[in-house]
């Protein structure tokens, strides 16, 4: 089974929660090339969602060199390219800031404020290593 | 690729009660759950689509042949499991394995093997003194080894304990691993529908209500809690209750309650059961 959670009540559409996951396990190097995925079926039981939505993430996945399918075999991780390791991990973490400043800016914070937020935080994980 | 089955205006007249019209397109690769109350008219549209009952107007086609059409070749490509096998109680589970692999050319004799094992099913006993649960389980490994295109299934689980439930949709993923075949299934049983169903056909008094794909039926519904309600309608507003509201248009809802300068506190999903019961209220 595939360490993928989804967030039922999250906004963000479930394919697109799948195949973020499913990237950064690949990119991260937890799913080497050549590793079998699981049926869309299979995936489809584990993880309660409809085979139109699954297939609909490998499909996307497929599409973007992530994965491959050979027919009647099944689906594998493809080998990817250093670069497309390093674009999805900045694309992955350029996200994640994306959404923190935006609910800063939602609650009315300042651009010095985000700053500060910003690196207060830093500082603290920093002295933490 | 065209629909495996289509129902086009079904309908059937039963004392009091009217089936239909009822419109429903299956296709390959997909599980669809019939979901309705007890007396919905869902066993007998299965009825119709098994020819085991005349329809009174209307059309059914499986794998492109009409069901009433004389000719019932289409049969060795489907399967039916009735809630209740008929005819059945006299003979013994290897009996009725003799009787019933011969009629069908795929018949995987490994796969009852591997079911009558996994269940532990006695096949020396008559179906009859089997109880419910054995009798459901039988049932299933008769079924599934045929590997017919079509599988329909009345209320498979209802007499499966929790561990045998769980076993049955493992049996049941791996069946629909070729992605040519396709299932038809009611059920009460949330997990049922949260496991296996792709798509729900929801009827109400004999009615279809409509065909809903799952993660788009669910992610049509959201429930918020708001800082202040709004004292007129909210777009896609269902219902309110104090500041907490539920909406069947998440993005018409979201857009307004921002425009009013009103903060979400908290918002939610809404569980498959809770949607089913507001759909079929």
């Amino acid at each position: 089974m595939l360490p993928i959670r989804l967030s039922k009540d999250s906004r963000e559409p479930i394919y697109h929660q799948i195949e973020k996951q499913l990237k950064a396990l690949i990119a991260g190097g937890h799913l080497a090339a050549g590793t079998p995925l699981p049926s869309i079926r299979a995936l489809s039981k584990d993880l309660e969602i409809s085979v139109i939505t699954i297939r609909r993430a490998y499909q996307d996945l497929e599409a973007q060199g992530f994965i491959e399918t050979a027919h009647g075999k099944g689906t594998f991780v493809k080998e990817i390219q250093g670069t497309v390791k390093q674009d999805t991990m900045t694309a992955s973490v350029r996200a994640e800031f994306e959404r923190a400043i935006q609910n800063a800016m939602d609650y009315d914070y300042t651009p010095g404020e985000i700053k500060a937020v910003f690196e207060e935080i830093l500082e603290k994980l920093g002295k933490g290593e | 690729m065209p629909a495996w089955i289509e129902i086009k205006d079904a309908r059937k007249k039963v004392d009091d009660f009217q089936l239909g019209p009822v419109n429903l397109e299956i296709e390959a690769g997909t599980i669809t759950a019939l979901v309705g109350n007890n007396g919905s008219g869902k066993s007998t549209l299965l009825k119709l689509l098994m020819n085991l009952a005349n329809m009174d107007g209307g059309a059914i086609r499986i794998l492109g042949k009409p069901v009433d059409g004389g000719d019932e070749s289409w049969k060795r490509h489907i399967t039916f499991q009735p809630q209740k096998q008929v005819g059945w109680n006299a003979y013994t589970g290897n009996e009725l394995k003799n009787l019933i692999a011969p009629l069908y050319l795929k018949w995987d004799d490994k796969l009852f093997e591997h079911i009558t094992r996994l269940f532990d099913i006695p096949l020396d006993k008559r179906f009859g003194k089997l109880s419910p649960g054995m009798q459901q389980k039988l049932s299933l490994a008769l079924a599934l080894p045929r590997k017919t295109d079509i599988l329909i299934l009345d209320e498979p689980t209802a007499s499966l304990d929790i561990p045998s439930k769980k076993q049955f949709m493992d049996l049941l993923v791996d069946w629909m691993e070729p992605e040519d075949r396709a299932v038809v299934l009611t059920t009460h049983q949330a997990d049922d529908l949260r496991k296996l169903a792709d798509y729900l056909f929801l009827m109400q008094d004999g009615q279809g209500i409509g065909l809903y794909e799952k993660d788009r039926l669910v992610a049509s519904y959201r429930r918020y809690w708001l800082t202040e309600m709004p004292d007129g309608p909210v777009p896609g507003e269902l219902s309110r209750d104090g500041r907490l509201l539920i909406s069947d248009d998440p993005d018409a809802t979201e857009q307004f309650i921002v425009a009013q300068n009103i903060q979400v506190l908290d918002d939610q999903a809404l569980e498959l059961e809770e949607i089913i019961s507001l759909l079929l209220k």
